[in-house]
């Protein structure tokens, strides 16, 4: 079976695999306990906080660890009911602005505050699936407390522009006088493109361990010093209180081990994966009947969108089928976002930017990893140039 | 020497006249056939049919009986020698049984006394009865108007002591009405309708229409389980999985569009009645109800069924989607049938199918399909899987 699903979870790395044994084994003391095994697992805690941090160009106070992107995603939305408990914040004229293309982690936890009394302002993407600035802009209004855009869409890999909502919401606080919270999901731009939640300008970015190689159950969020974020969750005062519970050590290390291999490697791979990805697209596109999610792609490489994401179909033909055929030929993909392939939204992210529904069910997500050979992706695509035409002409609505 | 039993209420089979043995044959198959593990004897006797079982398996056998077609309702018996002292123990046992599960206290004793010879009258053993528990248990009462439970005893070759009765599902012992073909979709319909065919003595085979890759393996498997349900009161039940996407291939290309789902549906009916003839079936089944959709006019169902060549069994047909989905509540399969992995069907349904078709012109477009070459590579390569009693019904 050839892997053409990273971006739903990433093979193990093994060093990340090594570490996460060894710590397991050896350090298994708490963190927070005073006696010598304790204070062991404290310093090797540190250690992989002072790495993580050092790889994202951040402080070590500056990064919570978590259990994984979806927990870090929710603990800065919750940050909001964590103010109201404080007192600063009264939900009726308090509003979120976040895309109609975020992880669901986002997008259902932005619409169940709104059963709290906050407004929500949810954007459109452009037909490329990219979020314009001043789409954000437009947005925002003197109530807005948090904004919320994903770094790289995980359905079609379009890379939104941070950095420039981050100064729209920075001009934004300064005229109106009220400080405006900016996250970024980051989950699948970590050891995908090079970023610094700093250099981008945000003040919380959710993390993700096992897109990148780390076991599941462990992820971060990156808090800038100074971001007034509170947070919601009580308890033994971990993670300096921002993240209460037992330190997930063992995970913890493997992450951090995971992005230090991703990120030292990141420049040789990522040229690897521009290859990579435009061979892949250019064979997709040699198949009768192919069409890119977003199609604005079809020109070639473009910084616009991660290398690793392709997103591709063969209307009328429903995704679920092409993966059936794929899978038959030995070659694992998704549909979509494999965290939505069960549910009934599953098409919410490519009809935001501007397809029909039958349309946006027939997309077909191919993810690769560094790993991913060249010859893997053409047998691939020649695999699905012998499984689909057939199929598809089977299906081929005789009125289209 | 006292035994443990099922006495089996078999209501309309006693009906019948010179075929009464058969059916009562049938019944007694059927039950042996349900419980081939276990160490159970059915014999009948009086014109009764007793299941003798192994009190450890009791469950086992209750919930056998309570899914065996034919089985008006059963009741748990003793069976001890006719001397009193025997009844009387007997009846001091069922009496501790009842107080201890909190039946209550007031009682009376119900005595038939079929064996003439019995030195006691039925009125004479039922006062020995009563003495009897009176004197075991001071906190029971007789009332013969309103009693909390009845002493059943019926004095034959041995004397009989029955508890409290278990509703069956009734109707024909599985296989007294010959054999049938159900056309089993994952849908709320069809294992309704099997259920309901089976309920009238017919034996089933299940054939399933499978499509990939249209069609997923989970909707395969949710297929397979619905037969596993219906199992449990069809043993030995045989699910014939067709891949159907030549036959699909051949309507996408040869049949105007109109026309794919009635074509469709003819090229299964088609299927069904050749796996018929290969298993020895005489009719075939489907979950059709008049008007649901457009394939389930009377119109079309008039044209797929000349494609059968055997009487199209529809139990559905005067039923209401929310009657159907009460059955397939009461039978187990309704939340298996509500899962939601649908197939790709609707790739190949029309957006205007015919409503109204007309007999002439479908049959010559079922016979411009030429569809025996790919219905006959489907049944080459059809399945069979056996569902025996892998999922049991709730």
């Amino acid at each position: 079976m050839i892997y053409l699903d990273w971006a739903a979870s990433a093979p193990p790395d093994a060093h990340a695999l090594d570490e996460a044994r060894e710590v397991s084994a050896l350090l298994y003391a708490n963190p927070s306990s005073p006696h010598a095994a304790g204070r062991e697992a404290a310093e090797r805690l540190a250690r992989a906080r002072a790495n993580l941090a050092g790889l994202l160009g951040a402080e070590p106070d500056e990064i919570v660890f978590t259990s994984g992107g979806t927990e870090s995603n929710a603990s800065v939305l919750l940050s909001l009911l964590a103010k109201m408990r404080l007192g600063g914040v009264r939900p009726r004229v308090v509003k979120i602005v976040t895309t109609a293309i975020e992880h669901s982690s986002v997008f259902e936890q932005a619409r169940a505050l709104e059963g709290f009394g906050f407004a929500c302002s949810i954007v459109r993407p452009d037909q490329s699936g990219i979020v314009a600035p001043s789409s954000i802009a437009e947005a925002l209004d003197e109530s807005t407390a948090l904004v919320s855009v994903m770094l790289v869409n995980n359905e079609t890999g379009a890379v939104q522009r941070i950095a420039e909502i981050a100064e729209v919401v920075r001009v934004h606080s300064a005229r109106t006088g009220r400080r405006v919270l900016l996250h970024t999901d980051a989950v699948q731009a970590l050891g995908k493109i090079p970023f610094s939640p700093a250099g981008l300008g945000v003040d919380a970015a959710s993390l993700s361990g096992h897109k990148l190689g780390a076991p599941r159950g462990i992820g971060a969020l990156y808090v800038r010093k100074g971001a007034a974020l509170q947070f919601l969750a009580l308890g033994g005062g971990q993670e300096k209180g921002r993240r209460p519970g037992t330190e997930n050590l063992p995970g913890i290390c493997a992450f951090a081990r995971a992005a230090e291999e991703r990120l030292t490697a990141l420049p040789r791979d990522l040229r690897a994966a521009g290859e990579k990805a435009d061979r892949l697209i250019r064979g997709l596109l040699s198949i009768p009947g192919a069409r890119l999610f977003p199609e604005q792609r079809s020109g070639g490489p473009s910084e616009r969108f991660s290398p690793w994401i392709v997103s591709v179909g063969f209307p009328p033909l429903p995704g679920e089928v092409v993966v059936r055929l794929a899978e038959g030929r030995g070659f694992l993909v998704s549909t979509g976002s494999a965290c939505s392939s069960r549910k009934k939204d599953r098409t919410r992210v490519l009809e935001a930017a501007g397809l029909a529904p039958e349309t946006a069910l027939c997309a077909v997500r191919v993810s690769t990893g560094p790993s991913t050979a060249p010859e893997e992706i053409d047998a691939f695509v020649e695999a699905l140039a012998r499984e689909v035409p057939p199929v598809r002409a089977m299906s081929r609505g005789r009125a289209g | 020497m006292r035994e443990t039993l099922f006495l089996v209420k078999y209501g309309e089979i006693a009906l019948k006249k010179r075929n009464r043995g058969a059916f009562v044959k049938a019944l007694k198959d059927s039950i042996r056939e349900k419980l081939p593990d276990l160490a159970v004897s059915v014999y009948e006797t009086w014109h009764r049919v007793y299941v003798r079982f192994n009190p450890a398996d009791r469950e086992a056998v209750a919930s056998c009986l309570s899914r065996t077609f034919g089985v008006v309702s059963f009741c748990e018996a003793v069976r001890v020698p006719t001397d009193i002292e025997a009844v009387e123990e007997a009846a001091r046992e069922l009496a501790r049984g009842y107080l201890a599960a909190g039946r209550g206290a007031r009682f009376k004793a119900e005595v038939r006394r079929a064996e003439k010879s019995y030195p006691l009258t039925s009125y004479q053993i039922a006062c020995r009865l009563g003495d009897a528990l009176l004197a075991a248990f001071p906190e029971l009462k007789v009332d013969v108007n309103r009693p909390d439970w009845v002493l059943f005893v019926e004095i034959r070759e041995h004397a009989y002591l029955y508890g409290p009765e278990s509703g069956g599902p009734g109707g024909l012992p599985t296989g007294s009405s010959g054999r049938g073909i159900l056309l089993l979709s994952g849908g709320i319909d069809s294992p309704v309708a099997g259920w309901m065919m089976a309920k009238r003595g017919l034996a089933l085979d299940a054939v399933y229409f499978h499509s990939a890759p249209f069609t997923s393996e989970k909707a395969r498997e949710k297929v397979e389980s619905l037969a596993g349900i219906l199992s449990a009161w069809l043993p030995g039940m045989v699910l014939h999985v067709v891949p159907f996407t030549p036959v699909l291939a051949r309507i996408r290309e040869r049949a105007k569009e109109e026309e794919t789902t009635l074509l469709m549906r003819a090229c299964m009916m088609r299927v069904a009645s050749l796996i018929a003839a290969q298993r020895g079936a005489a009719c075939l089944v489907t979950g059709e109800s008049l008007g649901q959709v457009a394939s389930q006019t009377i119109e079309s169902m008039a044209f797929t069924e000349t494609c059968a060549g055997l009487p199209v069994l529809r139990p559905l047909v005067g039923m209401n989607k929310d009657e159907i989905i009460s059955v397939a509540r009461r039978i187990g399969t309704f939340e298996v049938s509500n899962l939601p992995y649908e197939d790709c069907c609707v790739l190949f349904s029309p957006a205007h199918p015919l409503i109204h078709p007309s007999l002439d012109k479908m049959k010559r477009a079922y016979a411009g399909l030429k569809a025996d070459e790919p219905i006959g590579e489907a049944l080459e390569k059809t399945e069979e899987v056996r569902v025996g009693a892998r999922a049991r019904a709730p």
